[in-house]
């Protein structure tokens, strides 16, 4: 009975200290966020002050607020590292940049879709004893050994000309299905077909007019590795379409002859919304 | 119950880290793109950085900075002369900066060989889980010389499209032939006069 009875007691006491420790432990793992919150706010509340003075005096052209009167040395310094840092790396949208090495340059090839940057391929390239290429990230099917036997040797920067045109071109030309799979993929029926040169490509697709809906069948092949509008469109419907179809079918072909490939779709749909 | 009382603080100092982060960015921007020294003010500096450390040894090391600054000319200077394209004055100004998005305007001049430009464009930058992605906007191109009367047609297109890679790749092509043209001009125009 009364050991029993103090065991209990012992057992209580026991649980209520753990109790009283982990209530404990709790308020200070509080309070201590809640001091970090007060220092990250003051902290926040202090920029965001220095933030609006330095607005201020630059509206007010009475220059920048620094901690000192006169920028130290090492400040300007650093401001002219950081300012040349800034302009080399624009130098890869001028499309042909590089960084120089031990034994020569790593050039950098950038692609772009009119305003939008692609991928960038690297090359490696050794200068002595003779101009080499050691290590490159160019796509296998893209004729690089062609062209470098062709000008490496004589002019590096033709060299890097045509390399650039030819990666732009197929770059062009990758933009422009990956853009019709992903904003026309209602009406392209099936998978668009196309090989790793992105230079001849296969899909079907509906165009609808007088409330109906026609399938059409393409296949565009783009013989001049450097240009991105197809070389040759062939447009067929089905073989028991009605007439205007096959002149639809003539004009589409024109249409991606001469425009790329998504907007020669978004020129499709507008044709569809002024018929109806 | 706790825990959510944790969470609460717990993702407040998340966001106030994140806030924090980004206006350091913004003043450190704003500070840097409002500022200019001339080439004599750099050159003044180094030579006064190199006198404040000679004895002291305080944090970076004169040397670095200077073989830094020497570094990134070399660079610049091979990268102009290969290229030809010869920047002259660069101004940026940071329009917008989130987290993972950037907008800069650019004011960019220069010449390619022998023919001068006048740039202005809008760069996005966006930041994914495997890349950064830019896109050019309002690009802009100003061109007085007769030289270009050529290019205007050319010139506009690119303008319209934000196509700032192959204005620049089509420049440096029309550049050498211009050059190798005008040389060619003055090889025969002498030849005739010696005739």
């Amino acid at each position: 009975g009364v050991l029993a009875h103090l065991e209990r007691l012992e057992a209580q006491a026991r649980e209520s200290a753990l109790k009283q420790e982990e209530k404990e432990q709790q308020e200070q793992k509080l309070a201590g966020l809640k001091a970090r919150v007060q220092e990250l706010r003051a902290r926040r509340d202090e920029l965001r002050a220095k933030l609006e003075r330095q607005q201020k005096g630059i509206l007010e052209k009475e220059g920048v607020e620094t901690d000192a009167e006169q920028p130290s040395a090492r400040a300007v310094l650093e401001w002219k590292i950081r300012s040349m840092k800034d302009l080399l790396q624009l130098f890869y949208l001028t499309g042909i940049s590089g960084k120089l090495t031990k034994r020569g340059v790593c050039f950098c090839i950038s692609t772009a879709y009119e305003g939008t940057y692609l991928h960038s391929y690297y090359l490696d390239v050794l200068t002595k004893p003779e101009v080499q290429i050691q290590r490159h990230s160019v796509p296998t099917f893209i004729p690089l050994e062609q062209i470098a036997r062709k000008h490496l040797q004589t002019d590096i920067r033709r060299f890097l000309a045509v390399l650039s045109d030819h990666l732009n071109a197929y770059a062009g030309r990758r933009y422009q299905a990956d853009q019709l799979q992903e904003r026309f993929s209602d009406r392209l029926e099936g998978t668009l077909q196309r090989n790793s040169l992105c230079n001849l490509l296969v899909f079907h697709y509906n165009i609808s007019g007088h409330s109906r809906s026609f399938l059409f069948s393409a296949k565009l092949l783009y013989s001049d590795l450097c240009c991105s509008l197809p070389t040759e469109a062939i447009v067929s419907c089905t073989p028991n379409a009605p007439g205007e179809l096959a002149e639809m079918a003539a004009a589409h072909s024109e249409t991606f002859r001469r425009l790329a490939l998504h907007k020669a779709f978004d020129s499709f749909s507008k044709a569809e919304v002024t018929q109806d | 119950m706790e825990n959510n009382v944790y969470k609460v603080y717990e993702d407040e100092i998340q966001l106030l880290e994140e806030e924090i982060k980004l206006l350091a960015g913004k003043y450190d921007d704003l500070k840097q793109e409002s500022t200019f020294y001339s080439d004599e003010e750099i050159l003044t500096s180094i030579k006064l950085f190199q006198k404040e450390f000679q004895g002291e040894s305080k944090g970076e090391c004169p040397s670095d900075l200077k073989a830094q600054l020497e570094s990134l000319e070399r660079e610049m200077s091979f990268l102009m002369k290969f290229t030809g394209i010869h920047f002259t004055s660069h101004s940026k100004k940071t329009l917008e900066k989130h987290e993972n998005r950037t907008v800069q305007k650019h004011r960019l001049s220069g010449n390619c060989h022998s023919l001068p430009f006048q740039l202005e464009f809008q760069l996005l930058e966006t930041q994914s889980k495997e890349n950064v992605s830019a896109v050019i906007t309002d690009f802009n191109v100003k061109m007085e010389s007769e030289e270009y009367s050529d290019l205007s047609k050319f010139v506009s297109s690119t303008e319209k499209h934000g196509n700032l890679l192959l204005f620049f790749r089509s420049l440096s092509s029309y550049a050498e032939w211009y050059e190798h043209r005008r040389c060619t001009f003055l090889h025969f125009k002498v030849l005739f006069i010696e005739l």
